[in-house]
């Protein structure tokens, strides 16, 4: 989704960019990333227009500060909205990708798509939660034509990553408001508050909506820690692909990150390989590389 | 099943047409959920068909507790049927419903032919090969190229 149906006139000047996202800490819905972009020339006249950190702006003033720079010729805008099922299943895959870099992902895929509409970009403001000097390094790797100035709280320093706040804050409120549950459940409501763990509509949402089997609707981020605490009586899930781990097998440079991460969400402890799955232990090894047991009795 | 005595040998009653048919509901997913019962299944797990085939198998995704999981139906062998049985007393199993094919699931990754249950399949070609009666002219014919 973006404004980039249409190419506009001043893309082959040179050209600034924000980068900005919206619906990180939430432990419901998609997180968003959102770019603003317009012609360094315009750079004077953007800091003109009131955009501010959109977390300090009313809702309204953020619809109507949106609608205002939709039908700003002079800008240019383009959104990644990450389902919160990607979210979980990259993070609880068994080769975990954690928030970071699912975020430089996204970022870096918006500045590659603007790229390939032919804009000239030359600098790109971005606001980060992680290290900026790091991030910038790795930015600067991908993309060495352009300057990037990444820092803490770019949203309230630099006009244009405020635009791209008020973007990404207004997309993925609108996503959330106009979610489509993929669950048929009767009695479900749609009283999410803001998603983030500490709110009291989002704690009741989910209490109301937790499942001893299937946890929560795929709404959920299910690799969020909190959700753990709403599944103390939930029935508990051993999965086959984390049987492996205890080899100690996973000696990347994230090791340590990592294993922390498994013991978060619906990850469960380690258990032997027989309780999940059969083995065709002692059989000869056609049935057992087809794990075919030998059923003598029924037992239930 | 390592422990427990064996019991007196058990009846099991197969019923092919007045049980359900549950084909197209089978699942087999990639982990064991430690509770036994009914549960709502097909109002939170929800295959779908991505369009996309994999080794020849119409690929589908689904969900389950945040990990995504990626399958095929898998139609069972021309004149096999599958049944589920449920326990009517210690020496008697009954059928409650029938299946004519599985859906398996993979964490995280596409089906392929070298999966377990895919394999699992060929046991069924060799124990025909093994039971089927050998002719006179098979017999002839093998002993002749030894």
């Amino acid at each position: 989704m973006g404004s980039e149906s249409v190419v506009p006139k001043w893309a082959s000047q040179p050209c600034i960019m924000g980068i900005d996202e919206a619906g990180r800490g939430p432990v419901l819905g998609p997180m968003v990333y959102a770019c603003l972009y317009c012609a360094r020339s315009y750079q004077n006249t953007l800091s003109s227009l009131s955009f501010a950190d959109s977390k300090t702006l009313k809702e309204d003033k953020r619809e109507e500060l949106f609608e205002a720079l939709k039908s700003n010729d002079s800008l240019a805008w383009a959104v990644d909205v990450i389902d919160p099922r990607d979210l979980s299943a990259k993070m609880l895959q068994k080769n975990k990708i954690n928030l970071n870099e699912i975020s430089h992902d996204s970022a870096m895929g918006l500045i590659h798509r603007v790229l390939k509409l032919g804009v000239l970009l030359t600098e790109v403001y971005i606001d980060t939660v992680g290290d900026p000097g790091k991030y910038e390094v790795k930015l600067s790797k991908v993309f060495p034509s352009i300057k990037f100035v990444v820092a803490k709280k770019a949203d309230s320093l630099y006009p244009v990553v405020s635009g791209a706040s008020i973007v990404a804050k207004v997309t993925r409120d609108r996503a959330l408001r106009d979610w489509v549950l993929d669950e048929s459940v009767k009695n479900m409501h749609r009283n999410f508050g803001s998603g983030y763990p500490g709110d009291p509509q989002t704690k009741s949402w989910l209490e109301d909506h937790k499942h001893p089997i299937f946890g929560f609707p795929t709404l959920v981020r299910f690799s969020w820690g909190t959700c753990n605490t709403y599944f103390k009586d939930g029935a508990e899930v051993l999965w086959e692909s984390d049987k492996t781990d205890e080899d100690g097998g996973n000696n990347n440079s994230n090791g340590k990150r990592q294993l922390k991460l498994s013991h978060v969400g619906f990850t469960t402890s380690k258990r032997r390989s027989e309780e999940i799955e059969s083995s065709g232990k002692g059989r000869c090894r056609f049935f057992q590389s087809r794990k075919l047991e030998q059923l003598t009795y029924f037992q239930k | 099943m390592e422990k427990g005595g064996r019991g007196a040998p058990a009846n099991i009653v197969l019923k092919k047409d007045e049980a359900e048919d549950l084909s197209g509901r089978i699942h087999q997913v990639p982990c064991c959920v430690k509770q036994d019962g009914p549960a709502s299944v097909s109002d939170y797990f929800k295959p779908k068909l991505t369009g996309v085939g994999v080794d020849g198998l119409p690929l589908q995704q689904a969900h389950f507790r945040g990990r995504l999981l990626q399958g095929t139906s898998l139609p069972l062998p021309h004149g096999f049927s599958g049944f589920v049985l449920s326990k009517k007393s210690d020496e008697c199993w009954e059928t409650s419903a029938t299946f004519r094919d599985v859906t398996y699931w993979n964490h995280e990754f596409a089906p392929s032919h070298n999966d377990d249950l895919f394999r699992a399949f060929h046991c069924l070609t060799l124990s025909q090969a093994l039971h089927n009666p050998v002719t006179a002219e098979e017999l002839a014919s093998s002993s002749f190229s030894l």
